[in-house]
């Protein structure tokens, strides 16, 4: 675990690249081709990449025009995007596995265990960034620990503490339970973003008579600001795409489950049909997609982030 | 439990907050210490009610006979343990597991890494690729399987090509065909992950002194030496990270895409041992024994995540 300090480094670094362009950055930009000088080979390795690229494009582009079809031009004309434009198939996912309600579960679910794990993680990451001693370098080790714990493979003891919390097939069992996950690499980030926090803005916090809440809210949390966005935005695809636990702890109720549980009912429902399955997909990926655009530039350093995570 | 929502609170060491703060600092440094990091206990609860807990108490369900979640348990010894060395099913599930780890991290691995150097060189069309290849990282497990659910299904996107081109008879039931489904599975892996990767090894080379490349080039080193030369050994042990990431995806989060593309058939074809934690507690009323599974499998990660890091140790 001692690349810890890669994402940490990296948003800062990349905050000064633009304003400092350096001489080789041009250079290599003006090139152009950029295996210029590696003769024949280098069409192997461009062919060899475009040809990785458009297999990865291949069912994306399938899926996105698919949706758009009506379901005979699914079959004679698979791979045109010139048929007759359809919206009956959105229409259709929506109503057919109720994804409104489920794409609201999901919401909740989601910002509720945005919600818990801030609320444990901030405090946490202040007092262990703060301290200096033995104690809080261990309580920091057991965080790192819990890295290496893959969630799955407690798969059915945590149906079981869902059973005795009385809280099976509910959704606020996920808002308690997803945080916990989160929260060893929340707190790692987060707490390195606070140790970077000058000594300095604090004394004179506290000389001012501010309390210890009262620094952590007007210097800490506000310095953070930059890993709190990525550690947020990685939480939100964690618990936004999380399938296994919501299928077996919420269950298939169509008045609770999340999105993820719901979509794939579409293709039970419509065998044959692959029109509504695609824009059933299409809209769980929305809002994904809205923070991928929204947050582009973090989202490098919360992937990053996330490799951590082994 | 919503007791423990209160980090918000203040610390125990506020109640003086009203005092100035220098009779706080006059208190022994061990207790100042612990009154400050009790305010990382409700995170540490939390941590050992949701994730030590329940881990904890896998290795007690492994030992048990227990036929549905609501059924009484009754002790079993290892009894689970010494059923799942002589299952054909749970054999079949191992070798599958096995096969899917061997073919799919060297490919995802090295070919994340040859990918992530070209992106690295900026060459024409790269933030094209790039965002393309960040689409898998938003797709959930269901999401990627239904995708892929277009992509194989008989008149679906591979046959439809097969149509196009004249090799109609190459055409069959990917997911339904006993041979063709265990690829299909471990192709969806390869897929999703190998461009995960690639964006993460990207974000990482990107982030190494570009003069270092330069003093090799001017010393006649070419792309290929460049890249396994000087890249791989400076990257060395973030490409350990990231050959663990991949290590534990496809040993447990398989599962969602096995249980949403075949169910682990057709027969047991593409069971793999992940997915039959799943279904032996959930589907076949084997809650202790499938426990046991994921035992092994737990162990089989841990085991793996050592031998990977011990792999990739940086060497200079």
């Amino acid at each position: 675990m001692t690349t810890t300090t890669a994402p940490e480094a990296r948003p800062a670094e990349r905050r000064t690249a633009p304003a400092a362009p350096t001489p080789v950055r041009r250079r290599r930009r003006r090139r152009g081709d950029a295996l210029g000088r590696t003769g024949p080979s280098k069409y192997l390795a461009h062919a060899g990449v475009w040809l990785y690229v458009l297999l990865l494009a291949a069912p994306l582009y399938y899926l996105v025009i698919s949706a758009f079809k009506r379901n005979t031009d699914i079959f004679n004309q698979p791979f045109s995007p010139f048929t007759p434009l359809t919206f009956d198939n959105f229409g259709l996912a929506f109503s057919q596995a109720s994804l409104g309600t489920a794409m609201l579960n999901s919401v909740y679910v989601t910002l509720g265990a945005e919600l818990v794990t801030l609320l444990l993680a901030i405090p946490a990451s202040y007092a262990l960034a703060r301290s200096k001693g033995a104690v809080g370098r261990m309580v920091e080790r057991v965080f790192a620990l819990g890295f290496l714990i893959p969630g799955f493979a407690a798969l059915v003891p945590t149906v079981l503490l869902s059973i005795s919390l009385g809280l099976f097939h509910t959704r606020e069992f996920l808002i308690l339970f997803l945080p916990a996950s989160a929260l060893p690499l929340t707190v790692i980030l987060l707490t390195q973003a606070m140790r970077a926090v000058p000594a300095e803005l604090e004394e004179s916090a506290l000389l001012d008579g501010a309390g210890p809440l009262r620094v952590l809210w007007s210097v800490y949390v506000p310095l953070s600001v930059p890993t709190l966005t990525v550690v947020a935005i990685l939480n939100f695809l964690s618990f936004w795409n999380e399938y296994f636990f919501s299928l077996v702890i919420i269950g298939p109720d169509a008045a609770l489950r999340t999105a993820q549980v719901a979509l794939p009912t579409l293709s039970i429902a419509n065998a044959a049909q692959y029109g509504v399955l695609a824009a059933g997909i299409i809209i769980t990926l929305v809002p994904a997609y809205l923070v991928y655009t929204v947050f582009a530039d973090k989202m490098e350093s919360a992937v990053l982030a996330g490799a951590l995570k082994g | 439990m919503t007791t423990l929502t209160t980090p918000h609170r203040p610390s125990p060491d506020s109640p003086d907050r009203a005092g100035s703060p220098a009779p706080r600092r006059r208190r022994s440094p061990r207790v100042r210490e612990a009154a400050q990091l009790s305010a990382t206990l409700p995170a540490l609860i939390w941590f050992l009610v949701f994730t030590v807990g329940p881990l904890v108490s896998l290795f007690y369900f492994s030992t048990v006979n227990w036929r549905g979640l609501i059924a009484p348990r009754t002790p079993a010894g290892l009894g689970n343990f010494e059923r799942l060395f002589t299952d054909p099913v749970v054999g079949l599930a191992a070798w599958n597991t096995l096969l899917q780890l061997v073919v799919s991290l060297p490919i995802v691995v090295l070919g994340a890494f040859m990918l992530a150097y070209y992106l690295s060189l900026k060459p024409r069309g790269h933030r094209i690729m790039r965002a393309l290849m960040f689409t898998p990282v938003l797709l959930s497990a269901s999401a990627l399987a239904m995708v892929f659910v277009g992509v194989f299904a008989p008149k679906g996107m591979i046959n439809g090509f097969l149509d196009v081109v004249g090799l109609d008879e190459l055409a069959r039931p990917w997911l339904a065909d006993g041979t063709s489904a265990l690829w299909a599975i471990i192709i969806v892996t390869i897929w999703c992950s190998l461009s995960v990767s690639a964006i993460m090894l990207a974000a990482r080379l990107n982030s190494v002194d570009e003069s270092i490349f330069e003093a090799a080039e001017i010393d006649g080193a070419g792309h290929w030496r460049r890249m396994w030369q000087i890249a791989w050994p400076i990257c060395r042990e973030f490409i350990g990270v990231v050959t663990m990431l991949q290590f534990l995806w496809t040993l447990f989060a398989s599962a969602a895409v096995v249980l949403l593309l075949t169910r682990g058939g057709p027969g047991n074809a593409t069971v793999t041992l992940s997915f039959l934690v799943y279904d032996f507690a959930f589907n076949q009323s084997k809650v202790g024994y499938s426990q046991a599974v994921a035992v092994v499998l737990f162990v089989v990660g841990v085991v793996g995540i050592l031998l990977i890091r011990r792999a990739f140790r940086q060497k200079y």
